[in-house]
């Protein structure tokens, strides 16, 4: 058995029919009232059923920009991933390779710079002559200088005032 | 990665052979040259090839003949030879070695008459050149080299 508001809710609604409705209808104390009521019951329905209805689409709209937003979000994250992967690069492995092969440079750099100091010391790896003398009473006139031809890492004793030979002592 | 390692300790054995100098027997070469001016020069002797330009500019001559020679492997640094001529004698002294070379005493003789005498430290990487008497229209001249 229903009630008398869940009458009248259905009536507004048009949900009763046949001796329901006939029974319900002479049951009201005002019909014209209660018929003005329904329309305006009706109106407001439209209403509402509009308003809530645009807010729905606002509602969608609103999702629909969560959503774009969290795609943007989303495809902005790779890079901030690959960024994470970027400093995991130093890894132990990586650490060891990197000092060796800086050790290994190193090496080359510190062979080569000392290589390249001999050059300065050539002095040292021209011949010197330490003395040199002649027998004056065979070669009394003789004197004795020394010189290093740099350019082509020779060493000379230079002599002046031996005692001359005749060509037959060139022979072999 | 075994790999990698290996690759690394070759390259590391290359740079320390590169580094470290290998030691070896060195031998020098001595000879008694005549120098002189003529019109048709012979080719410079092999052994001195790699003086050639210097003797020819220092001396001012176009023609250098061995008239005696001596080749000389050193193992000590104490060793001693004589490099002869029909005429003239180098005796050579080496009394040690160093890292630059070795020291000797070079005495030449002409005859059995000492002419001249000398100490010096031959370089491994530097040849001697002694400037000895006028023999007629030449020069003899002594060279020492490490080969």
């Amino acid at each position: 058995m229903k009630t008398f508001e869940e009458k009248w809710t259905a009536w507004l609604d048009g949900q009763l029919s046949g001796e329901e409705l006939v029974e319900f209808e002479t049951s009201l104390p005002d019909k014209a009232a209660a018929e003005a009521e329904k329309r305006d019951a009706k109106k407001l329905g439209v209403l509402l059923k509009r308003e809530l209805g645009a807010d729905v689409l606002r509602n969608e709209e609103f999702f629909s920009h969560q959503l774009q937003e969290r795609l943007a979000r989303e495809s902005v994250e790779p890079p901030r991933k690959q960024a994470a992967d970027v400093s995991t690069w130093w890894t132990i492995r990586r650490l060891f390779w990197t000092g060796t092969v800086s050790l290994a440079l190193f090496l080359v750099f510190a062979v080569f710079v000392m290589r390249e100091k001999n050059p300065a010391e050539q002095s040292q790896y021209l011949t010197q002559i330490l003395n040199a003398r002649v027998d004056p009473a065979i070669s009394p006139n003789a004197t004795i200088s020394m010189f290093e031809a740099k350019e082509d890492h020779v060493t000379v004793l230079w002599t002046e005032g031996l005692q001359s030979l005749p060509s037959d002592y060139a022979a072999k | 990665m075994r790999r990698l390692l290996l690759a690394f300790t070759i390259f590391f054995a290359l740079v320390m052979s590169a580094a470290i100098p290998a030691r070896a027997d060195q031998t020098v070469w001595s000879g008694l040259v005549i120098a002189q001016n003529v019109q048709q020069p012979e080719p410079i002797p092999v052994e001195l090839t790699r003086i050639e330009r210097p003797l020819k500019e220092l001396f001012g001559y176009n023609q250098f003949q061995v008239i005696g020679q001596s080749q000389k492997t050193l193992k000590t640094g104490q060793e001693d030879w004589l490099a002869t001529s029909k005429f003239f004698g180098l005796h050579v002294d080496a009394q040690g070695e160093s890292a630059a070379g070795y020291v000797l005493n070079l005495k030449l003789y002409k005859e059995k008459e000492l002419l001249l005498e000398t100490d010096a430290k031959l370089s491994k990487r530097s040849p001697l050149i002694i400037k000895g008497p006028q023999v007629g229209g030449g020069q003899l001249l002594l060279v020492l080299v490490v080969q």
